[in-house]
């Protein structure tokens, strides 16, 4: 009878109440969109290299050094001689290393030259290892492995040719047009940087350069394929490279060692303090986002409250009329808290069901522009905390008018 | 005695230098069915509110169905209420957008007898002996005519079977016929459950129904003073 009265209640004021309702739906909608996508941001950012204890590069800040090696955003100052990276690739120290090499691009998708060592060793997420959808990884020459995002956007799968532009514009006017690369290989979606990478060898960058000086293609090349294939196309400098360690304990000292080596100036960073540098960057905007939001909730709280207190100032003849039937004070506190609780839970679904739809719609944009894999796990962990939150502030914000209706109540004349 | 009255006297608290009330001594017996009468401001509302508890006398005795109103706490008072009184008002005696089987079981809800089972039978045979047809059982109050209101709030009324049935000025709303018919019929249902009635009004042409008739005035000396 209780939850009876204060429903019929609410519907008896439909007009306000479902305005309330949108007002406080919107305003949970951004408050838990944006705790989600924050949180998500964060879990996916953190999550796109593991297993990797040493990022080597030219010497440079570690956010740099890591946004270029890993993210594959801005450009290296600098890059490593081939033989730094085998004297320290060859240290009883080191498991496994993977050199980088960057520069090039492919329809704004960053071409990184490797060794097949990358498939092996590199970790994504919770030490998950690369895998393919299809094909395997380069062999030749001239094969290109494309990261899935790469392949489904631009259509290509494989056995298809593409080439490669020099330099990372969109819209590149020097092509290596004379080497096509033929794709044999495509990867399974990772959620990281690695969906929109192209991966070639080592010896393909070099291949392509071969003719190349001062990022102008010499004219007349004269060198056919045939005969690049019997050249040792050893690669002169890389852009960096990933140290995989025999044992964790290690990693402060060789970090320390390539550091501070002699033959040219080297930064190695650790991936996982490095993110968390990055993440502690974004601080200020992420408490900024939650500040706002909170703000938002607020008002929507208030309008509330306002609603509610205007309804009690409406309703006196009902109040009377329960008190005098036998209700007591408490009782009318609590049916007008009943009616906010309602009134938010209500709004609360309709904010999460909101949620639900909009990222179901919107993965796919998320995905494919920001590369941001929402998981649709809505109500885990903090966001719970979120709700009930977001219930005890309309407990306090319909304490107000609770309270002018008990106070009404006593006073009843 | 139901009704008990001694040296009681009531200001309002926002003007407290106007005394409303003051009664020497005035008793209604159980059974009684007492008209009570008096011009505009008398303060006969005042004093139904303070035999049912909703205000408190600022001295002396209030003491209905044996029950001292004055000594208890206003939680104790409200319960007192819900379990023994029933309070029919002018108008606003139903929540309007609630239907008549609600308002009675929500009037049912605050009292002691809390656990009939056949609530709703009672309910339905309340409403049938007021003639309120079945079809207008489950609209909300606020669509049925105001006789028909007046009706339900006997039964809303009665529906905890109280020993005091207030009415303060419950026909000043309808006409000749509903009157009538709301009068046959709340003196019926008086009699049949043997209530104690206090009816207010200053419509002296309802004074027929009762075998007692005060005047507030005769009750009440603090309006005699100016
Ligand atoms: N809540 C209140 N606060 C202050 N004064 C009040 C209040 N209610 C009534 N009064 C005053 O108390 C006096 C008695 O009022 P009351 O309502 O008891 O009269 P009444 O006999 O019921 O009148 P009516 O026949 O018009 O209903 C009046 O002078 C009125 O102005
Ligand atoms: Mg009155």
């Amino acid at each position: 009878m209780f939850f009876r009265l204060a429903a019929k209640s609410l519907l008896n004021r439909k007009g306000s109440v479902v305005l309330t309702i949108l007002a406080m739906s919107v305003s949970i909608f951004v408050l838990l969109g944006v705790e989600h996508i924050r949180t998500q941001t964060k879990e996916s950012f953190n999550s796109t290299v593991s297993g990797v204890d040493l990022i080597v590069g030219a010497r440079t800040g570690s956010l740099n050094l890591l946004l270029y090696s890993v993210f594959r955003i801005g450009s290296p100052t600098n890059n490593i001689d081939w033989e730094t990276y085998q004297a320290i690739a060859d240290n009883s120290r080191v498991a496994w290393a993977i050199p980088v090499s960057l520069g090039d691009s492919h329809k704004g998708y960053r071409v990184m030259g490797t060794s097949t060592d990358y498939f092996k060793h590199f970790s994504y997420g919770n030490k998950r290892q690369l895998d393919f959808t299809e094909g395997k990884p380069f062999s030749d020459l001239f094969d290109v492995v494309l990261g899935s995002e790469v392949a489904r956007k631009l259509g290509y799968s494989l056995g298809d040719k593409i080439v490669l532009a020099h330099g990372l514009g969109k819209t590149s006017f020097s092509l290596h047009d004379d080497r096509p690369f033929k794709i044999t290989g495509i990867l399974a979606t990772t959620g990281t940087p690695v969906d929109q990478t192209v991966h070639i060898s080592l010896q393909g960058i070099e291949a392509i350069h071969i003719d190349w000086q001062q990022g102008v293609k010499m004219p007349g090349s004269t060198i056919t394929t045939d005969q690049l294939e019997s050249l040792a196309l050893q690669p002169k400098t890389i852009t960096a490279f990933m140290l995989g360690l025999n044992s964790r304990m290690a990693t402060f000292r060789v970090q320390r060692n390539i550091n501070n080596y002699r033959k040219e100036p080297l930064s190695a960073i650790l991936p996982g303090v490095a993110l968390s540098e990055l993440w502690q960057m974004m601080g200020l905007m992420e408490n900024t986002l939650r500040l706002i939001s909170g703000l938002i909730l607020m008002a929507a709280l208030l309008g509330l409250s306002a609603m509610m207190l205007a309804s009690i100032r409406e309703r006196e003849h009902e109040i009377h009329l329960l008190r005098v039937i036998g209700a007591s004070p408490v009782f009318l506190f609590l049916i007008i808290e009943m009616e906010a609780l309602l009134i938010s839970l209500l709004s609360i679904l309709l904010a999460v069901s909101g949620l639900y739809l909009s990222l179901g719609l919107s993965s796919d944009f998320l995905a494919a522009n920001f590369s941001l894999h929402m998981g649709r796990s809505l109500l885990s962990g903090n966001k719970l905390f979120f709700v009930l939150l977001i219930i005890g502030a309309t407990i306090i914000a319909a304490a107000l008018p609770s309270f002018f209706a008990y106070k009404n109540a006593r006073l009843s004349r | 005695m139901t009704i008990q009255l001694k040296d009681v006297c009531y200001s309002y608290p926002d003007t407290p230098g106007k005394r409303v009330l003051n009664i020497n001594s005035w008793a209604v017996a159980a059974g009684e069915q007492v008209f009570v009468h008096g011009p505009s401001g008398g303060g006969k509302s005042t004093l139904l509110n303070l035999l049912s508890g909703m205000l408190q006398a600022d001295t002396g005795e209030v003491s209905v169905l044996g029950q001292r109103l004055d000594k208890i706490s206003s939680r104790q008072r409200d319960r007192f209420r819900a379990d023994h009184i029933g309070y029919i008002f002018q108008q606003f005696n139903l929540i309007p957008y609630l239907d008549a089987m609600d308002n009675i079981a929500l009037a049912h809800q605050f009292a002691k007898e809390n656990l009939s089972s056949s609530l709703k039978d009672d309910i339905k045979s309340l409403l049938s002996s007021f003639h309120i047809a079945p079809s207008d059982w489950q609209k909300p109050v606020a669509n049925l005519s105001i006789g028909q209101q007046q009706r339900i709030a006997i039964a809303r009324a009665m529906i905890n079977k109280p020993e005091l049935l207030i009415a303060d000025e419950p026909t000043s709303s309808l006409d000749q016929d509903n009157r009538d018919h709301f009068m046959s019929e709340l003196m019926a249902m008086v009699a049949e459950h043997n209530t104690t009635l206090l009816f207010v009004s200053h419509d002296m042409s309802l004074a027929k129904y009762f075998n007692r008739i005060d005047a507030l005035a005769e009750i009440n000396t603090a309006g005699a003073g100016h």
